[in-house]
């Protein structure tokens, strides 16, 4: 044994010792409340959210990814097999074609709405941010009464419906629409202004239904905010514009990830308002994989786009997922 | 300064843990033949003003949270505003500072009406009693960020970085994050961040309110060696009355908004002007009497207590038969278990009813024949008692004349 062999002479060592051993059982006991091995009954809870992804989420993926590696035929399902067996013996065929056609494609009409879906994703998501950012900071900053009034206010839309709320709008963007009428009988314009169907109408669309999923999540970072740094801020000399680049934008970082993630993913794959408010030029990618599925009853094709969109979202999660996990890491040292 | 007692053998005693002796020593600044916790006044001493509020208020609603304070600070003088909480010394600061704008008044900094400036363009940083430190950056970004905001050349802000980082022996600890200091390194980086600037006045908000009792006391006597050898004016706010008797040469005793009495420590405590400034600072028996007569000489005063008149060796500015209040501090009232013969009326007798040992003093409860209940201080001098007063012993209270304080208000 190692500790026989140490030389406690003195007393003094000997305590030493005592207090090391003390020290590294109650190590021991915290390594073993960490290590705690969970009751069936937790088990079961954990195991409900692992089973939903499981259902509803990586079965329905494997499944489209498998589709999108075979090939259209005129049969029921419309895709061919993956699996076939002949002369007893076992084929897989994997069809890479659908991505290879998608990345090659002479018109580029895929990767376009790509891009030009990220490009709508995006510029939402900043208008989103532009727009909720101050929101967010009125009801950081007001009374908890008008708190909730501001609430409500903000959420009692979406208690209708969302494709009733983007019809509104449609009615308001409208050539003889509320918008051009009233600007008409100010004498603002003389023609009416020509907005919907327009980029124009699908950002009005997408900012108004994702605010509030950018606002909440500002709010709350807002909450947390130690107001005292913007005061040491304006003390040691700094602007207010400054101080709010400086200061309260890195204090909030985490909510203005979290609300980005909200707004961008969704608005990425967005399919009823391009349709409802866009133009014919603005074709996004929700509209091609529409395309795709129902009209060209192309299944391989629709799921490799799909696919790739999911991949074009992943990469933002992934980023998300680390900046979060480095704050939590920090916030715990 | 009459009531001062420059041979009283318990002169070492009358500051807490004779703390401002040991700042003195510390100090530069100190002359000698200086009492401890007593400098010239700053008038006397010849010094300039640096700020100069007059008749400041600040309202909230109807509430006056500072109430038409007057206060000079000179150049190069540590100046504490002591006071409970609510009595409008934070207000006060953060009005200094520019996150409040007062309701009426006018806030002279080198002579310059600074009340309309904001507090980005104010030559006064602040010590905030969080620190707030910006916890996304390191020790040495945040010690340069006020430098960044004058737009001064890279060397120029890396070099006064360095020897601010010096002055607070913080150089190990340059690329550390604040979560990764400990409260003390925090409050150095802090000290250091606000000095960075050079300001003309800087500002302290409860400097020591975030750490505990032992670096508390270490801290003081560390933080007014710095300030002092920066040079730097400083105004601080506490409510911590040791504290500000260790690290101030001027106080200021606030309540409900309005200074009640503003003066060096020894001032403060020996000669406190109300009942208030005496009850505030320290502990203090105080009586209700009559004044019976007065001349340059001898007053005389009458309480219930005391079976003789209390007699006082100066005069008292009031008419006689008025109410009074005299003061007396628990450790200049002697305990004994014999009679005082000197033959002063200056005594009494009771019975000890209750003993507060705190180690370094007890504190002895008497219980006088009047009923009323008189508290006074012994050091243990001794490891093993001897002698002492113990419980329910009949004891011989006693004190000198010039000890009593009369109070008018």
């Amino acid at each position: 044994m190692p500790i026989t062999a140490l030389n406690v002479s003195s007393t003094l060592a000997r305590r030493k010792l005592g207090r090391f051993l003390t020290k590294r059982s109650r190590r021991e006991k915290i390594r073993d409340i960490m290590r705690h091995e969970n009751t069936w009954r937790e088990k079961l809870v954990i195991l409900v959210p692992y089973l939903w992804m499981l259902l509803f989420f990586l079965m329905p993926f494997l499944i489209i990814f498998k589709i999108s590696l075979s090939v259209t035929e005129i049969a029921i399902p419309p895709y061919s097999p993956l699996v076939t067996f002949e002369e007893g013996a076992m084929q897989i065929i994997l069809h890479l074609e659908n991505y290879t056609f998608i990345l090659t494609d002479e018109e580029g009409t895929y990767l376009r709405s790509y891009l030009k879906s990220i490009e709508v994703a995006s510029f939402s998501t900043i208008f989103c941010l532009i727009i909720g950012y101050p929101i967010a900071w009125a009801l950081s900053k007001c009374r908890p009464a008008t708190r909730n009034i501001m609430f409500m206010l903000l959420i009692m839309p979406s208690w209708t419906s969302f494709v009733v709320r983007i019809y509104a709008w449609m009615a308001l963007l409208k050539k003889d629409g509320l918008i051009n009428d009233v600007l008409m009988a100010l004498g603002i314009i003389d023609s009416p202004i020509h907005m919907l169907q327009t980029d124009f109408a699908v950002y009005v669309g997408i900012v108004y239904c994702y605010l509030p999923y950018m606002v909440l999540p500002l709010f709350t970072a807002l909450l947390k905010v130690d107001y005292s740094l913007i005061e040491a801020a304006y003390d040691l000399g700094c602007r207010p514009v400054k101080t709010f680049f400086s200061v309260l934008v890195p204090q909030t970082k985490s909510g203005i990830i979290a609300g980005s993630m909200l707004v961008f993913i969704p608005a990425l794959g967005e399919y009823v308002i391009p349709e409802l408010l866009g133009g014919k030029s603005s074709i996004l990618i929700g509209r091609i994989l529409w395309q795709e599925f129902f009209n060209n009853r192309n299944w391989p094709l629709a799921s490799a786009v799909a696919i790739m969109m999911l991949t074009i979202l992943a990469i933002p999660i992934v980023i998300f997922f680390k900046v979060q996990r480095k704050q939590m890491e920090a916030a715990s040292a | 300064m009459e009531n001062t007692q420059h041979n009283d053998p318990a002169a070492k005693s009358q500051d807490p843990l004779g703390a401002a002796e040991q700042k003195n020593a510390a100090k530069s600044t100190h002359r000698p033949g200086d009492l401890p916790g007593q400098k010239a006044s700053p008038a006397e001493q010849h010094k300039k003003p640096i700020l100069e509020i007059q008749s400041l208020t600040k309202k909230f609603g109807d509430f006056a949270a500072v109430n038409g304070v007057d206060l000079t600070v000179y150049e190069g003088e540590i100046f504490a505003l002591l006071g409970s909480s609510g009595c409008g010394k934070s207000t006060l600061l953060r009005m200094l500072a520019g996150f409040e704008q007062p309701t009426s008044g006018a806030i002279f900094l080198d002579g310059k009406n600074i009340v309309d400036l904001p507090p980005y363009e104010r030559t006064i940083n602040m010590m905030f009693q969080s620190y707030a430190l910006f916890p996304n950056m390191t020790v040495r970004q945040n010690i340069a960020f006020g430098l960044k905001q004058e737009k001064l050349p890279r060397a120029v802000i890396d070099e006064r970085v360095d020897k601010m980082l010096k002055l607070v022996h913080m150089e190990q600890f340059v690329d550390r994050k604040p979560y990764q200091l400990s409260g003390g390194q925090r409050q150095r980086v802090a000290l250091a961040r606000s000095l960075a600037k050079e300001p003309r006045l800087l500002l302290l908000d409860e400097p020591m309110g975030a750490l505990d009792k032992k670096l508390r006391e270490q801290m003081r006597l560390e933080l007014v060696d710095i300030i002092n050898s920066v040079g730097v004016t400083c105004l601080m706010v506490t409510h911590d009355q040791e504290e500000a008797m260790t690290m101030a040469d001027r106080i200021a005793i606030m309540d409900r908004g309005e200074f009640v009495q503003v003066g060096g420590p020894r001032e403060i405590y020996e000669n406190p002007n109300c009942r208030f400034s005496a009850e505030f600072i320290g502990s203090v028996n105080l009586f209700d009497c009559t004044l019976l007569s007065s001349n340059q000489k001898e007053s005389l005063i009458h309480t219930d207590d005391f079976p003789n008149p209390i007699s006082l060796e100066h005069d008292v500015d009031l008419a006689d038969g008025m109410p009074l209040t005299i003061a007396l501090r628990p450790e200049k009232i002697y305990i004994s278990k014999t009679p005082d013969d000197s033959g002063s009326s200056n005594c009494c007798e009771g019975d000890v009813e209750n003993i507060a040992y705190l180690g370094d003093i007890s504190i002895y409860y008497v219980r006088l024949p009047s009923g009323r209940l008189v508290a006074s201080t012994l050091p243990n001098v001794d490891r093993f008692k001897t002698g002492l007063p113990i419980w329910d012993d009949h004891v011989y209270l006693s004190w000198d004349p010039d000890s009593c304080i009369a109070l008018t208000i």
